[in-house]
This record gives structure tokens, C-alpha cells and sequence, in this order.
């Protein structure tokens, strides 16, 4: 790859996390939904970043049959932990592509997120690891690893998207 | 001795007779920050309370941190096998020895002035130690333990409380019940080895009570989940299985609430999974390891008593007055930290003896409904902080807890049943609150 399409993919990608980072901020679930791949691994890791999900329980370990189930739900009226819903703010950073940009690119960043709800803000903050597919039709998530700054400590309410 | 049906919640005279009025109960046992100290001291300093799983702590030298209250303890292995509760103070100055919840050590050492432990908890190191007599008494310095330590089946309890009862006195009916969990192994084996969701509301320890009643309502999507996919794995047929979740909570006349005394309660799911035996053998054969398993539990329980296990799935949803619940996959504890604030620990449960697909279904199942970001727990502790919210209301401040007592009965072990929903279980914990905060 020459530089310039260093750069070009380096950009692309930066829009496309950005652009999630925006739906996820205006709880457009659907649209969010709409970013992941047919196949994919949503996964949030509880206590230790690399705790295997199959001896560990995680956060959040989910294919995308429970990813449609865990939109499905906050769209309903019965979610309770997200009436009223969190108000979001978020800033993604640090965006590094590892390797060689290829079918697959492995992208790592962090983010720093501001919630509020119900008069109490809360600060939360992590790395993420995404590997996205590329196509002719753009990005979409293969798997999505969110490693929470605290999640091996007391985690409060966590059903907006993270 | 169990109550009798239909019996005060409080007596003429006793100290919480002022917050019981018939069935109702005054608010103020949930928001007074001086009636959470009483708690603190009739209750949590005057029971048993749960404090570890010996799966936590394998080997030598493993240890965890916990809280009996709000006293810091830790549980540890020592090198000579034996597992102990100390106080987590060190016993110069009284600095935690232990800053990490969970680890593995040979000794313990102060950074305040660096007095040092060994894992059984003998003092064997002093800095300078010219400024004491030569003859100063070491084993007066050791770390103090909790006054008692029993466990059952794996389940280790501490109080500070030197003359409480035994351990199975005070557990009673709820033996054979905390069983269940167990008995799903095979082996007998259950190892709380797979992490720990830690989650916290602004509200009173009290609320996490054992309520047949709220699921509808609070779990109404985590429902219409369960019904969706039911009918999806069940190739699209509308069956019972797929009716199960909302049949159980709320139809079915097997299902019951259940007093056991001391303050333990139940909702007693037994008799209705057992008269749907056969599905839930059946779906456990289609599962990896599935019939191995069914084998393994026929051959050390019996076919009668083992289906029955397989039924219950290690699910006794049970509540050990005051701080401890079997519930689903998971081990669950209580800790009050003030009044109005409450953290929660829940431990899940992998069993022994079975296929490591089949755990690690149990831990999906877990951290789908209750992890911090799964779609039942959060609802839970959303409503709680309603309930601490709406509580502040005080012109009116009496809470009603009468639901089912025209149909309470009592079974040939002495506890007291209701429909699901009844509300036997608030009954029974606020009537043991009322006689031990009432206590001499």
C-alpha cells in the first residue's frame, strides 16, 4: 500500500468508529444494529480484559442472534433501566490500525463516555478492539471487544450501549 | 420453631412493634439511617452471615476479601490446609493487612509500619522489634479471627457474634434446599471459579428480598425474550416449554412461596418443574455432554432423585436470611453499606463433574438476565431506587404486605405456603427482622 492509502484507509476507519460512536451517543439502536456484520461477537469482559468467556462469564458475550434480542428489548417500553433512557457523550480516540489493512482490519481505540441519567452523571472510560470487514459497500463489525476501565469494580447500571 | 400460620409480624411492646401494624409495616425500617445501624448491630453482628464458597479458595495461600457488614474479613487458605476468616486489621495500628479482593500469599504485611502475617495468621515479622520486651507474647498479636466459622457443604458462614447458635440450627429447613444447588452436580461439587458481577443501587439491603409477585411486571421484556426464543428453538411451535418462564411465575398452583423460618424464604419452583420432568430431560439430552450427564446423575442420586435434580437445574431460588441467595446460576450476597446504598455480588456457579459446554451455558444464561448490562438485574435495582425514591413520601407511611395471608397453609414440615406471588416471604423476613432488632 503506498501512503496516501495508508492514510485513506486510516480515515475511513476513523469515520466509521466516529459514526458509530454517534449512533450509539443518539441511542439509535437500530441504526447501530445496521453497522454489524450477519456474523459477529459483541463482547465486554467482566473482571479481567481477557477473561476466556468460556470459563468466565463476561459483561456481555453476544452473536448477533442476542445482539437483535438485546436491541429488540430497549426498543420496547419495558426496559426499565433505560426509562428514561441515558443521555450520552462520547470521544473516540487513539485509533490505531494494527498491521496490514487487508479484507479484515483490526482497529484499536479507546473512548472516555459521559452518562446522564436521572440527575447523576457517571463517567465511564475503556479500550475497544474492533475487527471490521471491508467491502465495496464500506465497513461492517466482525467482533467488537470493549474493555472497560472498570470492570473488574462495582459496574452500575450498564444498558445503554457501550 | 417455625410461626405459626398467620402470626404477628411483631409483638404488643417489642422494640419494632412501633413500625409493624398488622400486615403493614412503617417505611422508616428502609430509610432511618438510625435503624440501619441497629441492623448493623442486632443482625449482621449478631448471625450467621455468609462470607465464602471454599471452591474461592482451592489452594494454599488463596484468599479473598470480603465484608461481614461493614466489618472488612478476610477468608484464606493457609499453609497448612486449613481455611480461616480474620480480620482484615492489622493489629499494631489497624491498617487493612489485605488491599486486594482476591489473590494468593504466603503472608500478609501492613505497609503502615510493616508488621507481617503468615497466611494462617500468626504474626511472624516485627520491624525494629528492640523497642519490645524480648519475651513479647507473638501469639497475643496474631490476627484476630472471626469468633466463629462454620460451613455448610462448601458454603462457609461467620459471626461475630461469639455465642450464636450452630450454623445448622440456624439454617434448619434450609438445608435440604441449598442442597438442590449442589446436588445438580453429579460429584457434589460447585466451584463459584468463573468471576464475579459486582453491582450497587441507591437503596436499602432490604429490598432484595425474594418476590414471586414482581416478575411479570419488572421482567415483563426479559419475558417476551424467553417466550420469543422458546418458540425459535422449539421450531417455531407455541408449546409449554415455550410458556414455562410466565407459567411458573404466575399460574401455575405448583409453584409456591415458601417460610422456612429464621427468616429464610423460598419460591419454590420444585413441584412445577418436576411435573415437567420429561421436557427438561429432554432438552438436557440434546445437550453436549447432555446425556453423560443424565447418566452420571442417575448413578449417584438415583433415576427418581436424579431427575428431579435435573428438573430443578440447581435453581432452589432461595434467600438465607440475611445476606445470601441461591437464585438460577448464581451464588448472591448482600452488603449493606448505608441506608439508602447497597452493593451486590453475584457469583455464578459452574458445577463439577459436567460437560464444559453445559457450564458454560449456565454462565451465558447468567450474565444474559443478570449481569450489569443484562435485561433483568438492572430493572431490579432501577425499581429499587424508585421504591427509595418514592418512600420519602411520609404523610402516609405504611407499606402493605398482607397479599395471600387468607390462603396461607402449612406444609408437614412446618413451613408456611402461598401462591408464588403471596407475599409469605416479605412476611417471613420482616418477622424475623422484628424479633432479632427486637432482642435484648
Amino acid at each position: 500500500m503506498t501512503g496516501s492509502e495508508t492514510i485513506d484507509v486510516q480515515r475511513a476507519v476513523e469515520q466509521f468508529l466516529f459514526r458509530e460512536a454517534r449512533l450509539m451517543d443518539a441511542n439509535d439502536y437500530e441504526n447501530w444494529l445496521n453497522l454489524w456484520a450477519a456474523e459477529c461477537s459483541y463482547w465486554v469482559p467482566c473482571n479481567d480484559d481477557d477473561a476466556d468467556p468460556r470459563e468466565n462469564i463476561a459483561l456481555i458475550y453476544n452473536g448477533r442472534k442476542q445482539l437483535e434480542d438485546r436491541v429488540w428489548r430497549l426498543r420496547g417500553l419495558h426496559a426499565h433501566a433505560q426509562r428514561p433512557k441515558s443521555r450520552l457523550t462520547r470521544v473516540v480516540s487513539n485509533i490505531e490500525i494494527e498491521g496490514d489493512a487487508g479484507a479484515e482490519i483490526v482497529v484499536h481505540s479507546t473512548f472516555v463516555l459521559c452518562e446522564v441519567r436521572k440527575n447523576e452523571t457517571r463517567f465511564w472510560a475503556g479500550r475497544n478492539l474492533h475487527v471490521l470487514l471491508r467491502s465495496d459497500s464500506g465497513f461492517s463489525i466482525k467482533a467488537k471487544k470493549v474493555m472497560l476501565a472498570n470492570n473488574d469494580a462495582i459496574v452500575p447500571n450498564l444498558t445503554f450501549i457501550v | 420453631m417455625l410461626q405459626q400460620r398467620g402470626a404477628a409480624l411483631s409483638h404488643p411492646g417489642d422494640w419494632a412493634s412501633q413500625f409493624i401494624r398488622g400486615d403493614s409495616v412503617n417505611s422508616d425500617i428502609y430509610v432511618d439511617p438510625a435503624i440501619f445501624e441497629r441492623e448493623l448491630k442486632k443482625i449482621f453482628y449478631s448471625t450467621w452471615v455468609y462470607v465464602a464458597h471454599e471452591s474461592e479458595i482451592p489452594n494454599a495461600g488463596d484468599f479473598v476479601a470480603r465484608r461481614i457488614g461493614r466489618q472488612p474479613v478476610i477468608a484464606v487458605r493457609g499453609d497448612d490446609g486449613a481455611y480461616r476468616l480474620l480480620m482484615n486489621r492489622c493489629r499494631h495500628r489497624g491498617a487493612l493487612i489485605c488491599e486486594v479482593e482476591r489473590g494468593n500469599q504466603s503472608h500478609f504485611r501492613c505497609f503502615y509500619h510493616g508488621w507481617t502475617y503468615d497466611n494462617a495468621g500468626n504474626l511472624v515479622h516485627i520491624p525494629k522489634d528492640d523497642a519490645y520486651p524480648p519475651d513479647l507474647d507473638r501469639d497475643a498479636f496474631a490476627l484476630t479471627p472471626v469468633p466463629r466459622i462454620e460451613s455448610y457443604r462448601g458454603f462457609i458462614f461467620g459471626s461475630v457474634n461469639p455465642t450464636v447458635g450452630p450454623l445448622r440450627d440456624h439454617l434448619d429447613l434450609a438445608m435440604p434446599k441449598i442442597d438442590y444447588m449442589i446436588d445438580a452436580s453429579p460429584t457434589g461439587e460447585l466451584r463459584l471459579d468463573a468471576g464475579i458481577h459486582k453491582t450497587t443501587f441507591r437503596g436499602n439491603w432490604k429490598f432484595v428480598g425474594m418476590d414471586g409477585y414482581h416478575p411479570p411486571v419488572v421482567h415483563q421484556s426479559a419475558f417476551e425474550i424467553f417466550r420469543r426464543n422458546a418458540v425459535i428453538d422449539n421450531g417455531g411451535v407455541d408449546s409449554a416449554v415455550a410458556q414455562a418462564p410466565r407459567k411458573t411465575m404466575n399460574d401455575s398452583e405448583l409453584a409456591v412461596s415458601r417460610d422456612l423460618g429464621h427468616g429464610h424464604v423460598m419460591l419454590d419452583v420444585v413441584p412445577h418443574r418436576v411435573s415437567e420432568q420429561d421436557i427438561h430431560l429432554a432438552a438436557t439430552r440434546r445437550l453436549e455432554g447432555g446425556e453423560e450427564y443424565i447418566a452420571a446423575m442417575f448413578d449417584a442420586y438415583g433415576a427418581a432423585r436424579g431427575a428431579e435434580l435435573i428438573a430443578v437445574g440447581g435453581d432452589p431460588h432461595l434467600g438465607i436470611f440475611p445476606n445470601l441467595q441461591l437464585i438460577n446460576q448464581h451464588v448472591r450476597v448482600v452488603v449493606p453499606v448505608a441506608v439508602d446504598r447497597t452493593d451486590v455480588y453475584l457469583y455464578p456457579v459452574r458445577l463439577g463433574g459436567v460437560s464444559e459446554e453445559m457450564n458454560e451455558i449456565r454462565l451465558r444464561r447468567h450474565e444474559d438476565f443478570y449481569g450489569s448490562a443484562g435485561y433483568g438485574q438492572p430493572d431490579d435495582t432501577e425499581i429499587f431506587e424508585r421504591n427509595t425514591d418514592g418512600l420519602q413520601a411520609v404523610v402516609n407511611p405504611w407499606i402493605d404486605l398482607s397479599r395471600g395471608r387468607n390462603r396461607e397453609r402449612v406444609d408437614p414440615d412446618g413451613s408456611i405456603v402461598g401462591h408464588i406471588s403471596d407475599e409469605v416471604p416479605q412476611r417471613a423476613q420482616l418477622r424475623e427482622w422484628a424479633r432479632m432488632m427486637s432482642a435484648s
